[in-house]
């Protein structure tokens, strides 16, 4: 009986390990090595479908590999990768707090002369310059921040007498930053609430004030780093338990460094009676545009993201690819506005509000 | 005069009586071992008490129902690990189970017409079909949990890494299903976001939410279960000596394969819940979940040694971790603050609760 049971499991691993065998056909030489920093992500999972679709269209074999949001695994993805005889390295960085890990990766890539492409997340440019088969393909990450602000500014002047619920003159607002230590956020929660002010300010309004005075950060941070949206679910509904209209200092303004956390602090302002049909709103704005996020701003639960496009992102990171193994010149068949320098492509931002 | 104050004066009173005719080194152990008895209740009397003078508004009524909804909402998970800690065990899984069946509730009760349902050709199901569904998926991934651990005598650790991992591939491939490509699941059915996060009653002019209902409803399923079912019984013997079990007849392995399996079941049900609560599920959904739920048994008692732990216990260590939770935000406490109180609590309760298990021996 046992014993049995012990074949039936080996017998199972076996026929799993084969059903895996995509892997077993090739031996792994000539072939794209994609790194992703999490499949976790829900915009790095759009770019990653894009990918896949166009890179098997150009007739390139291809392995993905899931860091799971850990800089180790990756690195050690790579070094696998480059033994296996990989012919270019497609990698969205985990770690974009310090140089350190993007420049071991291309260092391990020169000694062994094989292309890197680094997407999405942010690498320094001395680290892209220090090879010449080095370029970076993401979007000027303080872009989404400034163009963030700019919306939030320009939307709160238009209405600012209905968004002033206390009528003190000014707003009150709650940031929600996705992570610490990440450029990213960084620069979406700086600039979000900064080029907003701007914007104010020139209107002759008041500047934006945190809701809570005596938070000295001026953000709620995801305590896990998962830029989630029940982070910011649970924060926004203790938030609610303290400010509210009935209390004169309810929270005028909600900011996310992303949809999901703005999605989250829906669903909490939704438990509370808010931004839901024929509700007053409290204005919420994102960044990502997901599909869930376009739906929310259709019904009016959500006012703006700023879009990142997936797609774009994919097909210029397939161009590129190309050019390195077909030995053309690296922006060949790229949108030379977007490209800065020699080292990297900029992937432009749009703004979204359903209009 | 109800049975239950009753019952409570005469221990009070026998206390006393106990007390007075102590001498005077008894009487100073007497009162510290009940100050140590009572730690987790000193501490969050204190807490609440400088939370509120420091901040009035921590009293306020909605103040109140954000705590006992935020204490609803990670009940159930709770719940459910606690049975595997009194077997000595622990399951790591649940995190993940939790995300594989919001993700499943999700997707299942997408509004028809919505530009990205994962299943477009079927209409939304009923809100029945879907709870049974996902309390069998979590139930089966408590039996693939408890059938190893029984079966093979693995640790759980071992074996609840092992399914957490495949549970996140599974959520991972769930979400690339259909037309969704890993996108986050939202566009769900007033039917259902009305079912969890409806109102329940109001309070002052304060929404309670439905699932603050459903959480009370398990509490007192599980504390039926715990306390008065030949299988709780059992369930407490294997975790306090497995062998002395098994030779009274107890059968080890069904009981153990059964814990899991109902943990697995209160996985689903938070997956449910949690689905419309946050009403935008993604591959993170869940993450890290088990740790919050493990910390609140062991404060709450339920101890690693196995065999011993409350239902009230488990209640009490949610709530003392939502209480912290809110605490610091109101007293605007710097976030990493909140990592290091997190920790003294759970190693001071430890070590508590390690006092009166050694004292006892």
């Amino acid at each position: 009986m046992k014993k049995a049971l012990a074949i039936i499991l080996a017998c199972v691993m076996v026929l799993g390990l084969t059903a895996c065998g995509n892997a077993a056909d090739t031996d792994g030489k000539g072939e794209v090595s994609v790194f992703y920093y999490t499949y976790g992500d829900t915009y790095i999972s759009s770019v990653r479908s894009a990918m896949d679709k166009l890179l098997d269209n150009a007739g390139l074999k291809h392995q993905n590999y899931d860091a799971n949001g850990n800089q180790t695994t990756q690195t050690e993805q790579v070094s696998t990768a480059l033994t296996k005889g990989t012919s270019l390295l497609i990698v969205n960085v985990v770690d974009t707090g310090s140089n350190d890990a993007a420049q071991n990766i291309v260092d391990q890539a020169k000694a062994k002369n094989v292309p890197v492409i680094f997407f999405n997340r942010s690498v320094d440019e001395s680290v892209v310059s220090s090879y010449d088969k080095c370029v970076f393909v993401g979007t000027d990450y303080e872009m989404a921040g400034h163009m963030q602000g700019q919306m939030v500014g320009e939307y709160l002047v238009k209405n600012f007498a209905t968004l002033d619920l206390n009528g003190d003159g000014k707003i009150s607002y709650v940031m929600f930053k996705g992570q610490e230590g990440n450029m990213e956020a960084i620069a979406r929660t700086q600039y979000g609430v900064e080029d907003a002010d701007k914007v104010l300010a020139a209107a002759g309004k008041e500047k934006l004030s945190f809701y809570d005075a005596s938070n000295k950060n001026k953000y709620l941070v995801d305590q896990n780093g998962q830029w989630s949206s029940a982070a910011a679910t649970d924060y926004m509904s203790t938030i609610l338990a303290q400010y509210s209209e009935a209390n004169n200092n309810m929270v005028e303004l909600v900011i996310a460094n992303n949809d999901e956390m703005a999605l989250g602090a829906v669903s909490a302002l939704q438990t509370a009676g808010y931004n839901k049909d024929g509700a007053k709103v409290i204005p919420v704005f994102g960044v990502d545009a997901t599909d869930a996020a376009k739906d929310a701003i259709s019904k009016g639960s959500m006012i703006g993201t700023i879009k990142q496009d997936a797609d774009g992102m994919a097909t210029v990171i397939t161009t590129v690819t190309q050019n390195f193994l077909n030995k053309k010149a690296t922006f060949d068949g790229v949108n030379a506005a977007d490209v800065v320098g020699t080292w990297r492509v900029n992937i432009p931002y749009a703004t979204y509000t359903g209009k | 005069m109800s049975a239950a104050t009753v019952k409570k004066q005469n221990r009070f009173s026998a206390w006393m009586s106990d007390f007075k005719a102590k001498s005077g080194i008894d009487k100073r152990r007497a009162v510290s071992d009940l100050l140590f008895n009572n730690a987790m209740y000193i501490i969050i009397a204190a807490a609440i008490i400088y939370i509120a003078v420091r901040v009035p508004a921590f009293l306020s009524v909605s103040s109140i129902v954000n705590i006992v909804s935020l204490t609803a909402a990670k009940l159930p998970i709770a719940l459910g690990i606690g049975g595997a800690i009194v077997l000595t065990g622990t399951d790591i899984s649940a995190g993940r189970c939790v995300g594989l069946t919001a993700c499943i509730a999700a997707s299942l009760l997408q509004m028809t017409g919505y530009i990205n349902k994962i299943f477009p050709n079927i209409p939304v199901m009923p809100l029945w079909a879907v709870l049974l569904l996902v309390i069998a998926v979590g139930a089966a991934i408590g039996f693939v949990n408890g059938f190893f651990v029984a079966k093979f005598k693995l640790h759980p650790f071992i074996v609840t890494l092992s399914t957490q991992l495949i549970v996140f591939g599974l959520v991972l491939m769930y979400l690339m299903l259909g037309g969704n490509n890993g996108q986050t699941l939202s566009g769900l059915d007033a039917s259902y976001t009305d079912f969890v996060r409806g109102t329940l009653f109001t309070i002052g002019g304060v929404a309670v939410p439905k699932y603050v209902l459903y959480a009370v409803i398990l509490t007192a399923i599980m504390w039926v279960i715990w306390n008065k079912t030949k299988f709780g019984k059992n369930m407490f013997a294997v975790g306090s000596n497995e062998e002395a079990a098994n030779v009274s007849g107890v059968n080890v392995f069904w009981t153990i394969v059964m814990v899991f399996v109902l943990a697995g079941a209160m996985y689903g049900i938070t997956g449910f819940i949690e689905g419309a609560r946050i009403a935008s599920c993604s591959a993170n959904t869940g993450l890290n979940y088990e740790s919050d739920a493990i910390a609140a048994c062991v404060i709450g008692g339920v101890s690693f040694v196995g065999g011993t732990g409350k239902i009230s216990g488990i209640v009490i260590g949610v709530f003392l971790l939502q209480i912290i939770f809110v605490g610091l935000n109101f007293l605007s406490v710097d976030a990493n603050m909140l990592y290091v109180i997190k920790g003294l609590i759970i190693l001071v309760a430890c070590a508590i609760d390690m006092r009166k298990y050694l004292a006892r021996k």
